[in-house]
């Protein structure tokens, strides 16, 4: 400890500067080993170019839509933007070198700072857990000398800045469970917001806020014994609780908040969401809806889009369905009508009430409403929306819908359809065109009209199947009408061509509230399948991760056998899983020898193994077996946040074993053996670190012998390029 | 002296009326039971729901002949022996659901299904009984089962759910007997102890091998095992010895001798079918040659490859075909117009392929190939080689194009591929069958796959085969069938023929591909874990005049899932009571009521074990799922319902206590009996109109939109 005291005036005023060296010296490692070249090489690595990509469409302000919370790219963002990154580079792909209006030193910078105060964070964490200080020290020596959080923390990518987040507001949690009163909530409040910008990073971080409910929990259950007044008790549990749920959740609903206010423009993935929520967006869609009538009538011209999952619009054309289907079924041989999913003059449908003829929209409008029985008249070719008891082409199970013609045999036209307004406020609701989700109801069977999911044939020009089914309670029996206006002339010539040349003249803007933008936002994120290519050449399971089966290759150099992997530091690795193997073993030793009424150890050391270990354990445990559930392309990376806890156990156990040894008179000696053990181990551990960083920075060029060299398992793919 | 002989006699009266309401209990609900079961159980007389599965594979199985399922195969054997023995003679073909049956003598499978899922009832009451010694408890909870109306119809047809139910229920029953004997403190070998063991091993096999699901109830035991012997070891005053004889016995009963009995009866199931029929393809080319009436019978072949054979390759994947070609070509826009290549299920000419070394036509002599060759692969009937280039694939874009090039065996250097044994060293021998084998072309670095994927119309819908860069492709393994070569001396099949372990092995293999293989399609209604214990949505066994849905009595499931909920809250407020009790230095009392809620808390692990791990599921689900949670769940409510009743009566004073008790046991009885009655037609068959008119019968019972009765 150095103490500087400095006296300033006569009031003396003392100012004490108290300086932690060991922190300060981890930490000036960790910087160095992270930030070193860090903007080398200068060509995007791996997942830069999803995060890449989504700090430039920030910086323009234009949506997007991406399966991960918001919080890490803006961090990214706010770092490019305050080195004045101009968001004009297009992450096309990996390999690509960067121009130099892209900071990258500035954009790699936050997730190396975070990755090098995570060395700091497992020093301060394990000391918190009460552990030997040489514990904690050996603990964030192996985080510092760990392949895979090094190459993790030296690119644009959110894992460390996750881990970051997760392992501080644990070590908040632990803090507040050892301190009482105002004390102990104002640690509890700082480990919610970093527990809330943990899973707003990542949803993977949700796993650490378990576990910290968890710690609080079991604090709560343990107390119960203690404290005696009820009352108390009770208040102690309501306000931990309630700071452990409504913050969080605050700070997540406020990233969203500042996602969504940072986004207002129309971009690439607006098709993901609805049309009222496009429409909220500048350009795009709502460019062209903007000033359309809200009220849905009778001769209104409409398209209606499919509102929930792939993005398509009612469509029909002047073909036909074939006669006979490939499978031998016979069809009505009527007009196809389609799901389509591009913008098409053919999309167009026109409104009608069965028992009026004129199509001209009358003044003031005869507004549709809910209940309401309807007919759907094609713009194009004047035929109206049908569906019979007539298999349909793919999904025989439905019924086929068609636009009908009459052949003049027995097959009456059934094209009546009642609107039912899904999101109604009342009975008496109008259709509103974007806002009104409805299902439109065959009122001769009852079956709702309903995107099916599935291609038509050749014969259909691959566009999407619709059917009408008996299963109404389906999302994609929702649908919402997009662009909406009247028709003016009652001929049919003339409303062709008032399709073809229509014009709008916007104004009025749509405007959803924050809170409708970000359910949706949510229903999609959870909603969205990822369509990830199955298969990756680098992907893995999770059963292979503790023992590093596989690497990630990042990046190849162009024009040299350099090259970035993430890898793990295999020492490190091996001897982690095995700490979680003698974790287990000793509990079930511990725990029977306990049934049998054997003290071997003294309480505290017992108690220490059961209050730190299983906080360890646990963490490991929580944050890797979800993943044997999830049924997605998964990468070694998502072990990282389970590997940094089986780190710490390893540390712990290391402590344990110690603690053990020094208890018993006849394996004292024994300490100074294991401590030269440990000693060479972490040489050994420092040398693999060395040769490995190699494949962490990137600069070296590797001959064939060097990669073979690095190649410890023949499961490991290296790569190299062709000798010409 | 006279008094505590009166005290004797009064209490052995009073233990004898005890047994004597119990027995007439049991058979009460027996008889109630098979009333309700084998009532009109033989109608509807046609192929109801997944019966025409079922049938068709008893019919297989009376027949002989190999086939293919997800499940393993002892209920199915069941069902084969059960028609067998009543006269069913294997010929009716069970085509789709609503078949008339038309004189086929299926009334001795339905029946014998149905025995046993009536056995279920008396079961249950055994187990809720040995686990709680409260007939008021044991009868609540068999009712709610016996009047779920769900229940019986799931349990009158020929499926697998009955058998599986009955050996589940066996199981439970074995438990809790083997739970109660070690509490008396029966030693680890003696007969009694050692025989309801081996009756709880047999029962767990039985129900492994009914269905996979088997495997949550073993799971179950496992669990209750631990806890007992987690109990013995506690008694400080038996020495640690006992305890691992105990564990040493459990070991032997539960898990060695349930594992030889399963693996009889997959050996039974794979004697049976000893002829060649629909399976076939699914498996290895080793596998079929143990077919009657396979081409793989009896045949004979080279034992190694040499150049200038004659071969077939097969893919190894599950179901994988033959590597294929034909004279036609891949359509413009699909990559190069060359040759298509594809894979090819059934046995044909044009699947033959013959070996050459890379740089000559013809070897001299008899050359045997081997692993680390440069070898060309011609199509025999066609002459081109197989060939491969940077172009994409049909279907995969990041494989690349395989097609069929050149002029009778003359192409270029892109034809030229090393033929390698997976996990072999170089210049091992290529054998027939045995060798599993990898072409990776020379040039492009890629490996000759399969990736399962159908081609369109202009490919006649066969599979797509493409060279993936990706040499860790697992579906990148081919092997030798037929191997014609006249210099080399034949072996017969025979000797490549797997032996039962492989067979056993492999048909795990095939049938864990094929259940993960049943995923919901795009856009598919499926049934939802969070559906089932509301009774959201039921199932159709059969339509027309005669109609049956599979809908649980709903007075009864929402029972259920309301003291689920209530036993979480009992459970939670019951913890912290006690975790209370020790602040102020109150030991907790052990009394009739622990042992309720203990036996509760058994129950609702059974049913959480049965019923949470579907949400993880990825494959397609149904409602019948849910049956087995089901039972846990009747028996949690059972001894739930006396346990607050017993809680409530405590506090009041015993006259009113008990008259409370009474009229509330007897409010519960008469409702669930009643509620049997109302939603009974469900399983004995409406006619008429949907209830969704008002005309129909059921009109008033529609409670739920979803219902579709």
């Amino acid at each position: 400890m150095l103490t500087n005291k400095m006296n300033h005036s006569p009031s003396r005023i003392y100012l004490q500067l108290k300086i932690d060296v060991i922190a300060i010296g981890l930490l000036i490692l960790a910087l160095c080993t992270r930030l070193y070249k860090l903007d080398e090489p200068r060509h995007i690595v791996f997942d830069e170019l999803h995060y890449g990509r989504y700090v430039s469409l920030y910086t323009k302000g234009v949506f997007f839509f991406d399966a991960h919370p918001p919080l890490g790219k803006q961090l990214l963002y706010l770092a490019g933007s305050i080195a004045g990154y101009d968001g004009n580079f297009t992450f096309d792909r990996i390999g690509t070198p960067y121009t130099d209006n892209v900071p990258v030193k500035a954009l790699r910078l936050v997730p190396a700072v975070s990755g090098s105060f995570l060395v700091l964070i497992t020093y301060f964490l394990m000391l918190e857990l009460s552990l030997h200080q040489w514990t904690a020290i050996l603990a964030a020596l192996l985080v510092l000398l760990e392949n895979c959080f090094l190459a993790q923390s030296r690119f644009m990518l959110l894992e460390s800045i996750q881990i970051l987040f997760g392992l501080c507001g644990v070590y908040c949690i632990i803090k507040s469970t050892k301190r009482i009163g105002l004390t102990a909530l104002v640690w509890l409040c700082a480990a919610a917001v970093l527990l809330g910008c943990c899973f707003s990073v990542k949803y993977s971080g949700l796993y650490t806020y378990y576990l910290s409910l968890f710690l609080v929990g079991r604090h709560i259950w343990l107390q119960l014994d203690q404290i005696k007044s009820g009352t108390r008790l009770l208040f102690s549990a309501l306000w931990r609780f309630a700071v452990l749920l409504i913050i969080p959740l605050a700070v997540y609903v406020s990233v969203f908040y500042m996602h969504l206010s940072m986004l207002p423009k129309a971009g690439p993935h607006d098709s993901v969401m609805t049309s009222a929520f496009q429409a909220s967006l500048q350009g795009g869609l709502a460019s062209i809806t903007h000033g359309q009538p809200l009220h849905v009538a009778h001769g209104s011209q409409i398209t209606l889009r499919h509102t929930h999952g792939r993005t398509c619009w009612l469509h029909s054309h002047a073909h036909v369905y074939p006669v006979r289907y490939a499978d031998g079924r016979g069809s009505s041989h009527q007009q196809q009508v389609t799901c389509y999913s591009f913008k098409d003059v053919n999309n167009w449908w026109i409104v009608k009430r069965p028992d009026q003829a004129s199509l001209a929209v009358s003044r003031p409008p005869d507004a549709i409403r809910h209940g309401d029985i309807v007919q759907l008249l094609h713009g194009i070719t004047s035929r109206a929306l049908n569906s019979h008891d007539v298999a349909a082409a793919v999904s025989p199970q439905s019924q086929e819908v068609s636009c009908y013609i009459d052949y003049n045999v027995s097959m009456p036209a059934q094209n009546l359809w009642r609107v039912d307004i899904v999101n109604r406020d009342s009975e008496e609701s109008t259709w509103d065109s974007i806002r009104s989700l409805v299902r439109l109801v065959h009122v001769d069977t009852g079956s709702g009209l309903r995107y099916s999911g599935r291609q038509l044939p050749a014969w259909g020009f691959h566009q999407h199947e619709i059917v009408a089914d008996k299963v109404l309670s389906h999302q994609d029996t929702i649908w919402n009408v997009e662009e909406h206006r009247y028709t003016k002339a009652d001929d049919r010539k003339e409303r062709e061509r008032e399709l073809v040349t229509a014009e709008m003249i916007p104004t009025a803007v749509t405007q959803l509230t924050f809170w409708e933008k970000f359910t949706e936002l949510q229903y999609k994120m959870i909603a969205h399948a990822p369509d990830a290519p199955h298969g990756h050449m680098f992907a893995s399971e999770p059963a292979e991760w503790p023992l590093l089966v596989r690497s990630i290759a990042y990046w190849l150099s162009p024009d040299s056998n350099a090259q970035i992997h993430l890898i793990g530091n295999i020492v490190t690795w091996y001897t982690g899983t095995i700490s979680v193997v003698v974790y287990s073993a000793l509990l079930a030793i511990y725990s029977v020898r306990k049934r049998r009424a054997c003290e071997d150890l003294p309480p505290f050391v017992l108690n220490k193994f059961y209050e730190t270990g299983y906080t360890l354990f646990l963490g490991y445990w929580l944050h890797y077996l979800p993943y044997f559930f999830i049924d997605r392309t998964l990468f070694l990376h998502h072990y990282l946040p389970a590997y940094i806890f089986k780190i710490l156990l390893l540390a712990y156990i290391m402590d344990h074993i110690y603690l053990v040894l020094q208890l018993h008179e006849k394996t004292k000696h024994v300490t100074n053996l294991f401590i030269l053990c440990v000693t060479i181990w972490l040489s050994y551990i420092v040398l693999t670190f060395k040769k490995f960083s190699v494949l962490n920075y990137g600069n070296v060029d590797l001959k064939e012998n060097d990669l073979m060299s690095l190649r410890w398992k023949d499961t490991w793919d290296f790569i190299l390029h062709k000798k010409i | 002296m006279t008094h505590k002989l009166q005290g004797n006699v009064h209490e052995s009266n009073l233990f004898q009326s005890k047994t004597t309401i119990w027995w007439i209990t049991f058979s009460l609900l027996c008889g109630a039971t098979f009333l309700t079961r084998y009532y009109k159980v033989l109608e509807p007389d046609h192929v109801c729901w997944d019966e025409t599965h079922f049938g068709k594979m008893a019919s297989w199985y009376i027949n002989r002949t190999f086939f293919f399922d997800v499940h393993p195969p002892l209920g199915k054997m069941l069902i084969a022996l059960s028609g067998k023995l009543s006269g069913y003679d294997g010929t009716f073909p069970f085509e789709k659901p609503g078949d008339k049956y038309d004189g086929a003598r299926y009334q001795g499978m339905r029946l014998f299904c149905t025995t046993l899922g009536a056995l279920v009832i008396p079961l249950t009451f055994l187990s809720i009984w040995e686990m709680t010694k409260s007939l008021e408890a044991t009868f609540i909870g068999t009712l709610l089962l016996l009047c779920d109306v769900g229940f019986m119809t799931l349990n009158r047809y020929i499926l697998l759910d009955p058998i599986l139910l009955f050996f589940m229920s066996c199981s439970i029953y074995g438990c809790f007997k083997v739970s109660t004997l070690t509490n008396d403190g029966l030693l680890p070998f003696s007969p009694r102890m050692l025989s309801w063991q081996i009756f709880l091993g047999t029962s767990l096999a039985c129900t492994m091998s009914v269905k996979f699901v088997g495997l949550f109830v073993v799971l179950f035991v496992g669990l209750r095992t631990v806890a007992d012997l987690w109990n013995i070891l506690g008694d400080l005053s038996k020495p640690v010895k006992f305890t691992i004889t105990h564990l040493i016995v459990r070991t032997l009963t539960l898990i060695v001798w349930p594992f030889v009995l399963y693996v009889f009866f997959f050996w039974i199931h794979l004697t049976v079918l000893s002829k060649s029929g629909n399976g076939d393809g699914f498996y290895s080319s080793g596998f079929q040659a143990r077919l009657e009436g396979n081409s793989l019978h009896n045949a004979s072949a080279p034992r190694v490859l040499a150049y200038g054979a004659l071969v077939t390759l097969k893919n190894h994947r599950t179901g994988g075909g033959y590597l294929h070609s034909h004279h036609h070509l891949y359509p413009a826009g699909v990559g190069a117009r060359q040759q298509q290549i594809t894979t090819y299920t059934h046995k044909d000419e044009n699947n033959r392929w013959q070996i050459k070394p890379y740089n000559r036509e013809r070897v001299e002599g008899t050359v045997v190939v081997r692993s680390g060759d440069l070898v060309r692969v011609t199509h025999a009937p066609t002459g081109r080689n197989l060939h491969s280039h940077r172009e994409r694939a049909p279907l995969t874009a990041k494989h690349l194009q395989v097609t069929g090039y050149g002029e009778d065996g003359v192409g270029d250097a892109n034809d030229v591929w090393k033929i390698v044994i997976s996990g072999g060293k170089d210049g091992e021998e290529i054998q027939t069958v045995r060798s599993k084998l990898m072409l990776v072309h020379y040039l492009q670095a890629c490996v000759l796959t399969t990736t399962g994927k159908q081609l369109p119309k202009w490919g006649y819908e066969q599979q797509e085969v493409s060279c993936n860069p990706n040499l860790r492709d697992k579906n990148a393994l081919w092997n030798i069938e037929d191997n014609v070569f006249d210099d080399l001396p034949k072996v017969s099949f025979e000797s490549y023929a797997s032996g039962f372990l492989e067979r056993f092995y492999e048909s795990h293999a095939v049938m864990f591909q094929g259940n993960s293989g049943l995923k919901p399609k795009e856009g598919e209604v499926t049934s939802q874990p969070w559906q089932w214990p509301i009774n959201y949505r039921g199932q159709f066994f059969s339509g027309s005049t005669h109609r049956i849905y599979l809908l649980g009595n709903p007075v009864v499931w929402w029972t259920n899932l309301a003291f689920l909920i209530i036993f979480f809250l009992v459970y939670i407020i019951n913890s912290i009571k006690e975790k209370r009790a020790e602040a102020f230095g109150v030991s907790r009392q052990v009394g009739e009521g622990s042992l309720l809620l203990n036996a509760a808390g058994w129950t609702f692990i059974g049913w959480a074990l049965h019923y949470i791990p579907f949400w993880a599921m990825g494959r397609v689900l149904y409602f019948h799922h849910y049956f087995p949670a089901l039972v846990f769940s009747s028996m949690l409510t059972g001894i739930l319902t006396e346990y607050l009743l017993s809680s409530v009566r405590s506090y009041l004073s015993p006259e009113l206590g008990k008259t409370a008790y009474h009229c509330i046991i007897g409010v519960v009885i008469s409702t669930t009996v009643y509620s049997f009655y109302l939603f009974s037609p469900l399983a004995y068959g409406m006619s008429g109109p949907l209830a969704s008119e008002p005309n129909s019968t059921m009109a008033g019972l529609k409670w739920l939109e979803s219902w579709e009765f």
